[in-house]
């Protein structure tokens, strides 16, 4: 656990190293979730309600979203990498060390530019989604839920180049549930629905949090918890199988 | 090299790219998604709302999204940033070796790469319209939306480019595709049509070049037979073209200097 948290000390310090790069792209993302919030403000504007969803619930939902994807892509960037570490061979660096090879995996790239997401998402709730203790409780321990889904999903998703050796599901996984999860999930109907609650969980990423920080309820929330932890089971245990069939690379430096 | 080799660059760059079976099917995969997501958000929005919205019915809003969404998807959205790391680490400076414009031979090559790109999302754009939207609403429309859809990623690869052209002096454009990328989504009316922009923004869009992007191939195949799109598409080609020479020749010399 040490050798983890000192990894993961290392990449926030290397990410940092360039402290004007490091802010520049910071405010360049907040910049570019902001023109979300526009797209959504302008169809409200016009539409009014769709299916249950109006401005201050598809802004929570977005708060949420960036907020658990900041956590996910900046801190925690190698989730989406799996599938390109597999077949480039960046998974040495990680076997020759005495630590668990996921943790250090997930720990030891911090992307600069996704914290940009995390601090928007954190300033649009308190601005835009009516604050108040126990929703913003309900908002942190919700997108934390989302972020285990989410990252559980992308190392599951990558974790299947092990065994194809190509990389298109882990892409293909990465656009779709971080897509996916920025819509009402209510405007689907039909199997896409049901796909958005089984095989791409987009749905416990954003919108079922943030339905629970507007109508708190047990079972939503025991729910939330099983999905996160039955999907964070998954993804180690498939990224455990796969390990097996890594064949080396000489690179080392990926990682 | 002569301007004869620019066809050449388009169609070996054109080959080579539908080569790329995996880049294909992760570029076609996520054009079906995000189109088909933003298209039933739009369809549904319509519905409940009487059946249109900003005079489009639900069906014209289907095949509009599908369409601009084909113009973007078909270009590697991180274009400025690739260019601009070319730029900035002096790679390009390879490029000032051949007796041909930097800037042909780059926009020839992306043109060729996007081509397959853009007949494949275009065919998959078609057979989901008509699966979730209906029949086209005008076949004159979707006749001259094909080529507008050419117009429109010639005109968008022309403007990354200028706008990459940055880096010569600033040496660092890799955040700048981010919003780059907003401005095609929103004054380029890829997310919603112009119609739907309150009217302050709307007059203010149609001013400017993003909606050569996507509002005019889109506008065309939702069934608006506006053949002057086409001449507005042409008219934006040629000043974004002037416009990414300038940077270019500009920054070129600059480049000279510094790399001695």
């Amino acid at each position: 656990m040490t050798a983890v948290l000192a990894t993961f000390r290392a990449a926030v310090l290397e990410a940092r190293a360039n402290r004007r790069a490091f802010w520049t792209q910071l405010a360049a993302m907040a910049l570019n979730d902001v023109v979300w919030v526009i797209f959504w403000s302008l169809f409200f504007a016009k539409v009014g309600v769709v299916r249950g969803w109006d401005r201050s619930r598809v802004l929570l939902l977005l708060a949420i979203l960036t907020t658990g994807g900041g956590v996910v892509l900046g801190l925690l960037s190698n989730a989406r990498r799996i599938g390109q570490l597999a077949t480039d061979g960046g998974i040495d660096a990680a076997l020759a060390l005495p630590v668990r090879p996921l943790a250090y995996l997930l720990v030891r790239r911090v992307e600069a530019v996704n914290f940009g997401d995390g601090l928007f998402g954190l300033g649009l709730f308190v601005i835009a989604c009516h604050p108040t203790p126990g929703r913003a409780l309900v908002y942190l321990l919700g997108s934390a839920a989302g972020a285990v889904v989410l990252a559980s999903f992308l190392v599951l998703v990558g974790s299947i180049t092990f065994f194809t050796r190509r990389g298109e599901a882990g892409d293909l996984g990465f656009q779709a549930i971080i897509l996916l999860a920025s819509y009402p999930v209510d405007i689907f109907s039909g199997a896409t629905k049901v796909l958005l609650y089984t095989a791409i969980p987009a749905a416990f990423v954003a919108a079922v949090p943030a339905r629970l920080v507007d109508h708190l309820d047990l079972s939503g929330v025991a729910t939330l918890a099983g999905v996160a932890a039955l999907f964070a089971t998954g993804a180690a245990t498939v990224f455990s199988l796969g390990l097996r069939r890594y064949t080396s690379s000489s690179l080392w430096t990926r990682a | 090299m002569t301007r004869r080799w620019l066809p050449v660059a388009v169609a070996s760059a054109a080959r080579r790219m539908s080569r790329d079976r995996a880049a294909l099917t992760v570029a076609f995969g996520f054009y079906a998604v995000v189109a088909t997501v933003i298209s039933t958000l739009w369809r549904t929005a319509a519905n409940a709302h009487g059946g249109s919205i900003g005079g489009y019915s639900g069906a014209q809003l289907t095949w509009y999204l599908y369409f601009s969404e084909a113009a973007v998807t078909a270009l590697n959205p991180r274009q400025i940033e690739l260019t601009g790391d070319d730029i900035a680490s002096g790679a390009v400076a390879v490029d000032l070796l051949r007796p041909a414009s930097v800037l042909g031979v780059r926009v020839a090559t992306e043109l060729g790469r996007s081509l397959p790109r853009l007949a494949g999302c275009t065919a998959i754009g078609v057979a989901l319209a008509v699966l979730t939207g209906g029949p086209v609403p005008a076949a004159a429309g979707l006749l001259l939306a094909l080529p507008s859809l050419v117009l429109a990623v010639a005109c968008n690869l022309v403007a990354q480019h200028a706008f990459a052209g940055a880096a010569f002096w600033i040496r660092d454009a890799r955040s700048t595709w981010f919003l780059y990328q907003k401005l095609v989504f929103l004054l380029g009316a890829m997310l919603l049509p112009l119609q739907l922009l309150p009217g302050w923004l709307h007059t203010l869009a149609a001013w400017l070049p993003f909606v050569a992007m996507a509002y005019a191939p889109a506008r065309l195949a939702s069934g608006h037979v506006e053949a002057q799109l086409l001449a507005l598409q042409g008219f934006w080609f040629l000043v974004l073209v002037t416009a990414a020479v300038a940077v270019f020749s500009a920054g070129e010399r600059r480049l000279q200097v510094v790399g001695g």
